[in-house]
């Protein structure tokens, strides 16, 4: 493959298991001295992934829910480390977030977005010029100085969404495609998407929507309990995926009978 | 992205601690700059109640002073209430940056150092003014405020140490609150803010230089309030413990840096 922009090499993930743990240091010091102190475990999300993508290929990521997809996609990112293995990334790796539940709701509009641009990776003097922009885009021109808090929830998913695709990403990563609003901004998100699927933009994207997937993506990748199952034009994984589901429910009705 | 690419990973770093500084700025003071100064009030009004009640007794001890003794109670709790206001807002930084960290690849070190940086901005604005009027005032020489920043970057540096250490804590341990609480009790108690040194057993005396809190105090007890030259191996040894604990600290935190994720 000429020219990857992604390269996963022998990648594995082990995560903490937190649903065990307490969280509370007396109870390990009482556990310990009890003897009955438990050593941590960690369950691996990922196992051995080998991966290349190239420049403004569109991947998309298929597979159940805690088959690790949203995993890979945090580890392309560079918020997860891999325990083994190697990740390579040239260039932006912009994730598309859903911004509307973390915004700081008793600072003003304005202030929001000059917060997450920087957090996104923007300057602040860069941010500043942008906010009027971006207050356009979501339609909230005349709440700048107005604290989060009173946006409705709408509102605040528009902002979070003029934000966090106010970027110019080499490689996008978007977990399940939002499309927020009402029928006239869900038109609006589309076809701001769509310019990134245009323009020579690298995109992995998760979603459930085997349709969109089929259509949108030259290529799709299944995982299956860490591992890649199936990774090929995203028709057939699409097709091998829905064939693999049909066998394990007619497995699932032969054995109750 | 959005900024530039180019920018060092050293600037970037910036950015992040200056943009959350100024949040937490904001949150804490709505505007009115003058917040600042409340962080005076305390202090002073906790001055006043320990003259009333101690000053009769402890005041020989200040070469009979009142006001110096006063003054020595005043810049004990400047410095106390600084480091444990620091710490204490750092200890949850972490966990409640988790759902950032989560969505987008940032160094978790901008949570636990905004905080301090916070609470240094009131420190450097507020405090340290007050602190170089008393000096000029007390020493009788203009030159001794000059020196006031080195224990005060002592103080501060070693708040951040003692940040991350609690910060990382804090991501395992929910029940650390508790625990710190009792230490900074312990920490304000060991150092002499309200009683003058002398009164402690000769024994027990050494041990309190364990307390990284207490060569600061005492170096900027002794610039501001003492004519005579500062002692420069007072504030040494200041900078020296601060910067150990500093590594400590920073220490913890880089080796649990890559568990953090699996636990906020």
């Amino acid at each position: 493959m000429s020219d990857p922009v992604v390269t996963l090499k022998g990648v594995s993930l082990e995560r903490w298991m937190r649903d065990e743990y307490a969280y509370d240091l007396k109870n390990q010091i009482f556990s310990i001295l009890e003897g009955r102190h438990q050593k941590q475990t960690r369950k691996a999300v990922l196992s051995d992934i080998d991966l290349e993508i190239a420049r403004g290929e569109k991947v998309g990521l298929i597979g159940p829910n805690g088959a690790g997809k949203s995993t890979l996609l945090k580890t392309i990112c560079g918020i997860l480390y891999p325990t083994r293995g190697e990740v390579f990334t040239t260039g932006n790796v912009v994730p598309l977030l859903e911004l509307g539940a973390g915004f700081d709701p008793d600072l003003p509009v304005i202030e929001n977005i000059i917060l997450y641009g920087v957090l996104l990776g923007s300057s602040r003097k860069a941010m500043i010029e942008k906010v009027p922009e971006i207050l356009e885009f979501a339609e909230l021109q005349n709440y700048g100085s107005v604290p989060v808090r009173v946006l409705s929830s709408g509102m605040a998913a528009r902002l979070g969404f003029a934000i966090a695709t106010d970027v110019q990403p080499d490689i996008l990563i978007l977990d399940e495609v939002l499309s927020i609003g009402d029928e006239h901004f869900k038109q609006k998100c589309r076809r701001r998407l769509d310019r990134f699927w245009r323009e020579h933009v690298t995109v992995i994207v998760v979603s459930h929507e085997l349709e969109f997937i089929r259509q949108a993506c030259d290529r799709a990748i299944w995982l299956e309990n860490g591992r890649v199952a199936f990774d090929g034009p995203a028709r057939d994984a699409v097709a091998r995926y829905l064939s693999a589901i049909e066998r394990e429910a007619m497995e699932a009705i032969a054995s109750l009978r | 992205m959005t900024g530039n690419p180019s920018a060092s990973a050293g600037s970037r770093f910036y950015e992040l601690v200056r943009i959350l500084t100024l949040r937490n700025l904001k949150m804490r003071y709505r505007g009115s700059v003058l917040g600042i100064y409340w962080s005076l009030l305390n202090p002073i009004i906790m001055t006043t109640v320990y003259s009333a009640i101690f000053s009769a007794t402890f005041a020989r001890y200040y070469q009979g002073s009142a006001l110096r003794y006063a003054l020595a109670v005043f810049i004990g709790l400047v410095a106390v209430n600084f480091f444990s206001a620091a710490t204490t807002s750092a200890l949850p930084a972490l966990v409640s940056g988790g759902l950032l960290l989560n969505k987008i690849k940032l160094p978790p070190a901008i949570f636990p150092l905004s905080m301090v940086a916070a609470q240094s901005f009131q420190l450097l604005v507020g405090i340290l003014p007050a602190l170089a009027i008393i000096t000029v005032l007390i020493s009788r020489n203009p030159y001794h405020a000059l020196l006031l920043p080195l224990p005060v970057a002592a103080l501060i540096v070693l708040s951040m140490g003692v940040a991350f250490f609690v910060s990382s804590l804090y991501v395992f341990f929910r029940d650390i609150p508790y625990l710190y609480e009792l230490v900074t009790f312990l920490l304000w108690l060991t150092v002499p803010i309200f009683y003058p040194v002398a009164i402690v057993p000769e024994q027990v005396r050494t041990f309190l230089w364990l307390n990284p809190l207490y060569p600061v105090i005492e170096s900027l007890r002794q610039i501001a309030l003492d004519g005579a030259m500062p002692d420069f191996r007072l504030i040494g040894i200041a900078g020296l413990e601060s910067l150990g604990v500093l590594a400590v600290g920073w220490l913890v935190f880089a080796a649990n840096r890559r568990k953090f994720m699996d636990f906020v």
